[in-house]
């Protein structure tokens, strides 16, 4: 196992990818036996994603130690126990063995015990007060037994990883983040320490300070902690030059990358990232609540109708199954059978988060506000950085006519994503709604300046100026968002263009400047809406122009860039940091 | 009382049926709700489990001796409902449990530990056969318990819990029950030798392993150590709830109780009403984040459990929504965010008006009064919610209404009788509705309004009248209130009254006090800490160590600004800075002037007056003194009445009028005398001592007896005999003893200088030689003691 560590090529260099290989070979065969099934998953998948090794270069089976032999007989029996999940058998066989593998494998079969009678506990008496009261109670036990032993340094890496799990359990988080990376240091081909250490960094400032080995499984670690802290950008990058060293293949970064992009709502590359991945992996589960979410975003009736199908054949007892045939319910605006699905993915797994926040949106749908409110809630304490159910439940509030008490849910998301315009506009609106226009102003620009999705900010910004009588600004932000839909090429069709271009041939009406105002008043008669007022507009002009002198030369200024307005005052896409005069708590 | 316990039981198995709340939507519906109440009878066992012994033993001890138990209320069975009330709370350590039985029943404790000790140390079917035996209890032809009698209530109902159980509850029961016995038998090994237990680790193991097993430290009296059942838990919660309100000094200390609170919220994350302690937890510490969100997670817990309680749903969380928007209000208001309590205020009234809750909308009203009234006067608005909180019957609302608003006419100058029959009437209401609190707040006001008139005796017995009251809270709750913002406020006064009167001993015995009831993090300490400053400011303003009293203002001006600024004036004026002072004094003059603050007007317009005179302007002073004086008796502020008429006779007695000064202060001294500070009478007699001196050198003997004898009609106090051309001058001296004990009593070395050679001067005009040279010898000690003084003697009337 030593030589294992000491073999780990160093970070970044994916040379030598047959060593690799050999690695993941050689760390799946070590997890299996150790019952650590995820872990061996992992490395196997990866594994699968390289070339195949000759005959030759195989990893050779860990040699035996004097140890092993000696407990390999109880080991053999506990193992087969532990597979047929009698745990307490397995560790009765297994006590009093030395061996590294065998002494592991009594701890965690130890551990699993608890857990499991954890759970039975669970569903035996669960009243609503003795809820989560019941606890694992072989863990302090194991606990006291792993750190002497850690003390005297006679755990591997994996006797590391599961003293991590332990501390993780009994709410220890500084404590259990040290042993997992010295688990790290000690093997770090183990990816379960890494994936747990994912789980208790919550923010960048804590990766800095972490001293991770220096290892190509690094790289993977950051890719993966990067998606989880919402850094998508960086994910992306690592992800990309994974699949340069030679990992293409791997299904594993097809779908983070595809994951990332949608965090990132970058749909249609997300959508087309899964599609991939299906027809690489058909019967893969994971990740396709994922993929359901974005075919439910783009409303692809048929595409997540043939998903849920498809994945009801292969394991309907699934969390991902039951999400994708929630939202596909919720598509066809079956909102009490949706919010059945996502009951029963909560019922097979209570901590699996977006079921709460999306059955908050069904019953939103359903307009039964208290209970959206109280799923939210739950989404929330399951992880406190849901941003989805903060702003599900400012919504609710806003729905239930509360502005003001829906600032808190809106800046709450604001804050675990200050970058995302959705937020913003909201909290916009709400400002908007309560008289407060200079917030309302401020949150606006900076969903502008963040780049809006939804490219409703900079209507919403002119319309405010409008109302202030600020025509000047008014103007400038039709034409900014004039120059935004254009620019992106959309051919949809938005609603607010015709109101955009009647403000601005007024604007200019009344500015004088008859080339830009006929431009406009043109361009106002493509619509429906604002072609009859466009059509007066015309004529005023033509009969103002006729009375004043007769210009002959019809300039074809390009009219949403007049040379007075775009020069100076065109504003920066720098952010300054937001700053709202109210408290925000 | 006694028959709580059944009814305690009762209620927490039909909370229980209701099951988890989401199991409404599963589809093993059934299973769901059997298995929560299967839950909650294990608990209820659980939770009753020592009790339950020990009524078992009761009853067998009530057997053997059947004679003590012939009588219908035989002192066994009222030691048992004792037992009952006493096993209302938590669950409670072995030994506890053992000590409160032996307070009431001492032979049983004993039979109830080794029925205990039985059972734990035995076998399943020892308990077993303990619920075998407790069902025969109620056969025979003469059972031990009656069948519908209190106790027998509560072991039927155990019963049948028990029987209702799955084996694996069961057994589960069992070993809850060999915990709890062996915890406690732990406990005793470590109170004995203390490694015991833990000898078998080092001990850094030892101190992780505490870290683990003691979440809460074990000073702590009341902790919930394991799991609560439900109406534990409430239990626990309303508890702490009512000691925050009444007596928080008993409440646990903040982070602990956050802690208990944690606990709590980590197992049962529904328990709304935890949340809502933690809010108020948070206000104790002025945390604005953390209170804020425990709040809203109250709400956003409330609005289901209303929305489920009431069928009707859009009522039934409709207005916790209303509730919820006002208390943000409450809450942005208590953290000085007026702008945002404003703003939730406006959005609650909103959605009231729109659900037509006229009680929601009055509670909005007081708000509304509070938050107008850090911005303008609003006494129209006050009305309006007087008048409407009578009609919908809310007499709380009323009488508070009716509390501030006789704050604001007091303030307004607006005639006293009228005040206080206003409150008068409003104590009726409060007495019949029983509402204690007002009454303190009302007890607390009169006090505040008496000492605003300058009536300091009246202030002084309205604030013992509260102090010795008892509150109506002690009968109902069993919880004395007292640590209200009305018990402060009286408490203040108390101690600036001792002060005043030159007992500073006693003064700061209650202000100890009131550092111990509120101590400093907590929201009325405020108050006292504003009024210990003042006391030491007018001490060491008194002993004129003027460098402590200008290091004082700046705590003065933290807690009070306008205070604040008057002090630093004060402290110029001694330091004889007189243009700072001035300035100073004419800026505050003007603020004070805008926002009305009368009272302090007039102390200004004093102050001012005095600077005018200390540069011997007295002329100049008159117009200043006569403003203070019109104001002082418009407002009926008769302190600063009286004090205002003392300056003036001083200026007067400068301007060569003694004898009018003399009939002025025959108005001012009596007020004076009787309710003034100790300070305040020595200045008095003092005054009246030079007045009589100046008089009596500016007549000829002849109209002097005829001037003296034409005062002492009115005043005899201020002449008691008048026989020789002498007499006004030993008279004076007379008053200038008394003078010179009030100031001794407050420690005024200056002014104590000042009389004493004031005092030699006579003596030596009436040839006292012995007495001269003794006072001139006083004279002499105090001067080198003293600083020079900056004004001549003889100007000095302060």
């Amino acid at each position: 196992m030593a030589a294992a560590a000491a073999a780990a090529l160093s970070g970044g260099d994916f040379s030598d990818l047959r060593e690799i290989k050999k690695q993941l070979l050689s760390v799946a065969e070590r997890s299996r036996e150790r019952g650590l099934q995820h872990s061996g998953k992992w490395a196997s998948e990866l594994a699968f994603a390289l070339d195949p090794l000759p005959l030759s270069e195989l990893p050779p089976p860990p040699a035996l130690t004097e140890e092993d032999a000696r407990d390999l007989d109880a080991y053999t029996l506990a193992k087969s126990y532990f597979d047929l999940k009698e745990y307490d058998r397995a560790a009765y066989f297994l006590r009093g063995c030395k061996s590294q593998k065998a002494y592991f494998l009594y701890m965690y079969s130890r551990y699993l015990s608890g857990e499991k009678k954890k759970d039975d506990e669970t569903v035996d008496s669960l009243g609503p007060l003795e809820k989560g009261q019941v606890k694992n109670e072989a863990l302090r036990e194991l606990r006291v037994e792993l750190s002497k032993k850690h003390k005297a340094r006679e755990l591997d890496g994996f006797g590391l990883y599961l003293y991590g799990v332990v501390l993780r359990k009994l709410d220890l988080v500084k404590e259990a983040i040290d042993i997992f990376v010295e688990a790290a240091h000690v093997l770090p081909l183990h990816w379960g320490a890494w994936l747990e250490l994912c789980n208790l960094i919550t923010d960048k400032e804590m990766l800095k300070f972490l001293s991770l080995p220096d290892t190509w499984m690094k790289e993977f670690f950051l890719a993966h902690i990067y998606t989880e802290l919402q850094l998508i950008e960086e994910a992306l990058q690592k992800y990309q030059s994974l699949i340069d060293a030679g990992f293409s293949k791997s299904t594993y970064i097809i779908s983070q990358i595809a994951v990332a992009y949608h965090n990132i709502r970058d749909i249609d590359k997300a959508l087309s990232i899964f599609n991939e991945l299906r027809k690489q992996d058909p019967y893969r589960i994971e990740n396709m609540d994922t993929f359901s979410n974005l075919l439910y975003v783009r409303s692809m009736k048929p595409e997540l109708s043939y998903l849920a199908h498809n994945l009801c054949e292969i394991d309907k007892y699934r969390v991902e199954t039951c999400c994708v045939i929630g939202n596909y319910y919720s598509l066809r605006s079956q909102h009490e059978k949706a919010a059945l699905y996502f009951q029963r993915a909560l019922k097979l797994n209570p901590r699996y988060l977006g079921a709460w926040t999306l059955m908050g949106h069904e019953y939103m749908e359903m307009k039964n506000t208290s209970a959206a409110i109280q799923a939210y809630r739950h989404a929330i304490e399951v992880n406190k950085r849901d941003y989805r159910a903060w702003y599900g439940l400012g919504q609710t509030y806003e729905i239930l006519k509360m502005p003001f008490y829906c600032l808190y849910y809106y800046r709450r998301a604001h804050q675990l994503r200050p970058n995302d315009s959705r937020m913003l506009v909201a909290l916009g609106e709400c400002y908007e709604k309560l008289n407060q226009l200079v917030e309302a102003k401020k949150c606006y620009w900076r969903a502008y300046a963040v780049g809006d999705v939804e490219k409703m900010a900079l209507v919403k910004l002119a319309k405010l100026h409008e109302q202030l009588n600020e025509s000047e600004q008014a103007a400038q932000c039709y034409i900014k968002y004039i120059q935004d839909i254009y620019s992106c090429g959309e051919i949809v069709e938005h609603l607010e263009v015709s109101t955009a271009f009647r403000y601005l041939a007024q604007y200019y009406f009344k500015c004088k400047l008859w080339d830009e105002a006929s431009a406009c008043a043109q361009k106002c008669c493509a619509f429906n809406d604002t072609r009859e007022e466009g059509k007066a507009l015309l004529r005023q002009i033509l009969q103002l122009r006729n009375q004043g002198e007769t210009s002959s030369a019809e300039i074809a200024a390009p009219f949403f860039l007049p040379a007075s307005l775009s020069a100076n005052n065109t504003p920066t896409r720098r952010v300054s940091p937001l700053n709202l005069s109210s408290v925000t708590p | 009382m006694q028959e709580r316990r059944p009814r305690v039981s009762a209620g927490r198995q039909r909370r229980s049926r209701g099951g988890p709340r989401e199991s409404r939507y599963f589809d093993s519906r059934r299973a769901e709700k059997r298995g929560a109440s299967c839950g909650a009878r294990q608990r209820l066992l659980r939770g009753c489990w020592p009790g339950l012994a020990a009524l078992k033993c009761i009853n067998n001890s009530v057997t053997e001796n059947s004679d003590i138990y012939n009588p219908p209320r035989s002192p066994i069975t009222g030691r048992t409902d004792e037992m009952c009330i006493k096993e209302q709370g938590p669950d409670m350590p072995l030994s506890r449990l053992r000590k409160a039985i032996e307070e009431s029943c001492p032979h049983l404790a004993g039979s109830v530990h080794i029925r205990l000790k039985l059972m734990a140390e035995g076998e399943l079917k020892d308990m077993e056969q303990f619920f075998d035996d407790l069902s025969d209890s109620f056969t025979g032809t003469e059972p031990e318990v009656h069948k519908t009698s209190v106790v027998g209530l509560f072991l039927r109902h155990m019963i049948l819990a028990y029987n209702k159980l799955s084996f694996s509850q069961v057994y589960k029961l069992y070993t809850a029950l060999q915990q709890y016995f062996q915890n406690d038998e732990k406990k005793d090994g470590i109170d004995e030798s203390d490694m015991e237990l833990t000898n078998t680790e080092d001990l850094e193991g030892k101190m992780e392993k505490e870290e683990l097993d003691a979440p809460l430290s074990r000073e702590e009296e009341i902790s919930c150590s394991g799991p609560l059942s439900q109406k534990q838990a409430e239990y626990f919660l309303s508890q702490q709830a009512s000691l925050l309100k009444n007596d928080e000094t008993k409440a646990l200390t903040p982070a602990s109780l956050q802690k208990e609170l944690n606990n709590l919220l980590k197992f049962n994350p529904d328990f709304a009403e935890a949340h809502y302690l933690s809010y108020l937890n948070n206000l104790r510490v002025q945390d604005v984040f953390s209170s804020t969100h425990s709040l809203l997670h109250y709400f956003d817990r409330l609005i289901l459990t209303g929305a489920e309680s009431k069928s009707n749903g859009d009522e039934g969380y409709g207005r916790s929504l209303r509730y919820a928007a006002l208390n943000l209000a409450a809450l942005h208001c208590r953290f000085g965010h007026y702008q945002q309590a404003e703003l939730a205020l406006q959005e609650a009234i909103r959605i009231a008006q729109e659900s037509n809750d006229h009680v929601c909308l009055q509670h909005c009203l007081s708000w509304l009064y509070i938050l107008e009234q850090k911005i303008f006067d609003s006494c129209v608005l006050l009305e309006h919610s007087v008048n409407k909180s009578l009609h919908f019957g809310l007499p709380y609302l009323a009488s508070l209404g009716i509390q501030s608003l006789v704050q604001q006419r007091a303030f307004a100058g607006k005639a006293a009788n009228k005040l206080m029959d206003a409150l008068k009437d409003s104590d009726l209401l409060h007495w019949k509705h029983s509402l204690s609190e007002l009454i303190d707040i009302s007890i607390a006001q009169k006090t505040a309004i008496w000492r605003l008139y300058g009536r300091s005796t009246m202030a002084l017995q309205q604030a013992q009248t509260l102090l010795s009251m008892n509150s109506l809270e002690a009968v109902n709750v069993g919880v004395q209130q007292n640590n209200t913002e009305s018990f402060a406020v009286v408490l203040c006064h108390l101690a600036e009254l001792h002060a005043e009167q030159g007992y500073f001993a006693a003064a700061s015995e209650i202000l100890k006090h009131l550092k111990e009831r509120f101590p400093p993090n907590s929201q009325h300490a405020q108050l006292w800490m504003l009024f210990d400053q003042k006391i030491q400011f007018e001490r060491a303003m008194n002993d004129g160590r003027y460098h402590i009293a200008d290091s004082l203002v700046a705590g003065i001006t933290a807690l009070n600004s306008i205070e604040g600024v008057y002090r630093k004036a004060l402290v110029l004026k001694a330091q004889n800075q007189m243009s700072e002072a001035h300035k100073l004094l004419q800026k505050l003059l003007i603020h004070c002037q805008k926002i009305k603050n009368t009272e302090m007007v007039i102390s200004v317009l004093l102050s001012i007056a005095e600077l005018y005179w200390r540069s011997s302007c007295h002329t100049i002073a008159l117009p200043v003194l006569l403003q203070a004086l019109a104001l002082s008796r418009e407002y009926s502020l008769q302190y600063l009445a009286s004090e205002t008429v003392l300056n003036l006779a001083f200026s007067q007695l400068i301007l060569g009028i003694p004898e009018q000064a003399l009939n002025i202060l025959h108005m001012a001294i009596e007020p004076v005398l009787a309710h003034g500070a100790v300070l305040d009478k020595g200045c008095a007699m003092f005054l009246v001592a030079k007045c009589q001196v100046a008089s009596a050198a500016s007549y000829t003997p002849q109209k002097k007896v005829e001037g003296s004898m034409k005062k002492s009609s009115h005043c005899l106090y201020l002449i008691p005999k008048l026989r020789t051309a002498n007499q006004p001058l030993e008279s004076a001296i007379l008053n200038l003893n008394e003078a010179k004990t009030y100031f001794a009593k407050v420690d005024c070395k200056e002014q104590l200088r000042d009389v004493l050679y004031f005092q030699a001067r006579l003596f030596h005009t009436l040839g006292k030689t012995q007495e001269r040279n003794k006072c001139a010898m006083l004279f002499r000690q105090l001067h080198q003691e003293l600083p020079a003084h900056g004004v001549p003697l003889i100007n000095a009337f302060k």
